[in-house]
């Protein structure tokens, strides 16, 4: 399959602080990568400066052939990134919200529009999207960002921790709709210290740790190579 | 341009709040009100006036100086026939604002040339200037008595010579130069005039900065709190477009906010205005101004409305910066200050001193404050200065250009995320 994003040697450093200290790994196209790793393992400035939100202190991000750190335009225009504690803006409608964020990728109305019903499908929020977005649920919050994320199909979907604070029946519908989009095309990088999660949704993942990658692969076959039960036995094994 | 609009509209949109609208409407309802308390109270001031005489003289001179007070748009209630502590009581309990009582004997000690002493009791029933203006007018009124009495010994006594002239041997007449124009007046009179000229030019100034660059910094922080910056960002759409569109959205709300502020501000000062002028309580300068070519043309106004366009975009592109620095919508409150600052001191400075003679250091200092050249414009222009001006507005232009570049730098940047003004523990930026 062939890579929608490359990364090499990737580096970021706050002053003396290392956050990132030279990763690698790719996302290939139609496939969930994930990065898992402990608070502060260096997982949403990964996702951060792939979103084009932060610059790198070194190293090399090709996204679709393109130098993502000299075309942050053109990659902006491919990807959609939904930060971990992202919000939404509460004296908006959520019908309106979804407008206002379509509009900024469709180039016709009826592509628009198009969106914007892919949206309010995903949400599954009916009549409540004509409400403001202020009186909704952390769920419904979660659910309308996510739709958002989503709606235009982009070709990378950065997504950080998609299901953090969600009840057990949000989290599993999220999922689910995470996993028909990237049947549909999309390829997925996101992030997340729920390792059973992980393990459900990715086809493969990295264990990162204090800036660096530990261990790559599918979850079976680190599974097999750390001979563990589970991604949490890999993780604990690894940074053993 | 397309999606330059849709995020100027959304922008516009969160500033044009039912708050907002209700506050404009609130305030020009407030200055109305006040503007009409005023305006009661001048006419009050400046309409006739209940005072209480007491004559216990009885003598033509007294009688005269009763008339000449009624003539000044007094109405007398007499207390003849009272002592003074009932005079005192009696005027004390009714509506009179002063109390004046003629001693016996005060004829005869002005036909003796001797001093004649009269004492007037005033009641200060409230503290306002205008409440004051009773016994200023019984005093202009016993000063011009003693000029027509003075007079009136002249004349008898040195029949055939001007009394003005043999009280008063030397006179003065004065002249005001402005460059090459000179005009009959004092330069007390024409520096009051240029003040009420100018008076409203700080006054807006103030108004829109504080207003627009608060609506900055407050979108901007108001991005953060709700966490929707980050999402923003990461639209394909350019970061000077997203300063330009929160700049422009609070530039006009901040000018239509100032505009119906300042429509409120005049129902206020009108009030006031008209009714003293029509009672000829200010003095009409406007012959003397125009002769010394001391009013704005369009040119002029132009040059005005230019300096003030540019403050406001300094203050714009400051506010940005500073709504950067800020964690959330509170601590984007206290952003609001240094800026405030930075426009009340030059207005401060110009209220009590000439910007052109203060010590150079000090010149300096308020010099490299944009904000102090729209408060020069207007003197510089009548002086005709238009170095100054012109260097004012590159400099106003220049600062405005620096301040946008760093501004879409902070924008394009890791900064946006990172640049945090903390007064607390610092928390770590990698997660």
């Amino acid at each position: 399959m062939p890579n929608v994003l490359t990364v090499r040697g990737l580096t970021k450093s706050y002053g003396s602080q290392m956050a990132l200290a030279g990763i690698d790994f790719e996302v290939h196209a139609g496939e969930v990568f994930a990065l898992i790793g402990p608070n502060g393992a260096g997982k949403t400035t990964t996702l951060r400066i792939v979103a084009t939100l932060l610059t790198s202190s070194a190293g090399e991000i090709i996204f679709l052939e393109h130098n993502l750190c000299k075309e942050p335009d053109f990659v902006r225009e491919k990807i959609s990134y939904l930060p971990e504690e992202a919000g939404a803006y509460k004296d908006m409608k959520g019908l309106d919200y979804l407008h206002f964020m379509a509009n900024f990728y469709a180039r016709t109305p009826e592509e628009e529009k198009e969106f914007v019903d892919r949206a309010v499908a995903i949400t599954e929020l009916g009549d409540r999207l004509r409400t403001k977005v202020g009186t909704y649920s952390k769920g419904m919050t979660r659910k309308l960002l996510l739709a958002r994320a989503l709606m235009t199909k982009p070709v990378l979907a950065i997504l950080d921790e998609p299901t953090s604070g969600l009840d057990v029946l949000n989290a599993l519908e999220v999922r689910e709709i995470v996993r028909r989009y990237v049947r549909e095309g999309t390829s997925v990088l996101l992030s997340s210290h729920n390792m059973l999660e992980i393990e459900f949704l990715s086809d493969r993942v990295a264990l990162i740790d204090k800036g660096r990658i530990l261990d790559s692969g599918t979850p079976q076959e680190l599974k097999d190579k750390h001979n563990a039960k589970n991604l949490e036995e890999v993780f604990r094994s690894s940074v053993r | 341009m397309k999606r330059f609009t849709n995020l100027l509209k959304k922008e516009i949109k969160e500033l044009v709040t039912k708050q907002l609208i209700f506050s404009l409407a609130f305030t020009i309802i407030l200055f109305n009100f006040i503007g009409q308390v005023s305006k009661k109270e001048v006419q009050k001031a400046i309409g006739v006036q209940t005072i209480s005489a007491l004559d216990q003289d009885g003598s033509a001179a007294s009688q005269a100086l009763i008339k000449g007070l009624e003539s000044a748009r007094f109405k007398i209630l007499d207390q003849s026939g009272k002592t003074k502590d009932q005079a005192l009581e009696t005027a004390k309990a009714g509506e009179s604002k002063l109390l004046l009582v003629i001693p016996k004997g005060f004829g005869a000690s002005l036909t003796e040339l001797k001093p004649s002493e009269i004492e007037t009791y005033s009641f200060m029933r409230s503290f306002s200037l205008i409440g004051a203006r009773g016994q200023i007018v019984v005093g202009g009124v016993i000063s011009a008595l003693n000029n027509i009495l003075s007079n009136n010994f002249l004349k008898d006594k040195l029949p055939g010579f001007d009394p003005q002239s043999l009280k008063n041997p030397i006179k003065s007449k004065d002249y005001v130069v402005v460059r090459d124009r000179m005009a009959e007046g004092s330069a007390a009179q024409v520096a009051g005039l240029i003040s009420q000229q100018s008076l409203l030019i700080p006054v807006v100034l103030m108004m829109i900065v504080i207003y627009s660059s608060q609506m900055v910094i407050s979108a901007v922080a108001m991005e953060k709190q709700n966490k929707t910056l980050e999402t923003l960002l990461t639209v394909p759409i350019k970061r000077t477009s997203i300063i330009t569109a929160k700049m422009l959205a609070a530039g006009l709300v901040g000018l239509i906010s100032a505009g119906v502020y300042m429509f409120g501000f005049q129902g206020f000062v009108g009030g006031i205005g008209e009714e003293a002028a029509r009672a000829g309580v200010q003095a009409g300068g406007a012959t003397m101004m125009r002769q010394l070519g001391l009013y704005f043309s369009t040119s002029g106004y132009i040059i005005l409305g230019l300096s003030l366009f540019l403050a406001i975009l300094v203050a714009l592109a400051l506010a940005m910066i500073l709504g950067v620095l800020a964690e959330d919508f509170r601590s984007a409150q206290n952003m609001i200050m240094p800026l405030m600052f930075m426009v009340m001191i030059p207005y401060f400075i110009s209220l009590f001193a000439d910007i052109n003679t203060v010590a150079l250091p000090i010149k300096i200092f308020i010099l490299a404050i944009p904000f102090s050249h729209p408060f020069l414009v207007s003197q510089n222009l009548y002086l005709g200065n238009y170095g100054m001006i012109a260097a004012g507005l590159a400099y106003m232009l220049i600062v405005f250009i620096i301040l946008v570049i760093f501004a879409a730098r902070v924008f394009s940047t890791d900064k946006i995320l990172t640049m945090k003004l903390r007064f607390g523990k610092k928390r770590s930026a990698v997660a």
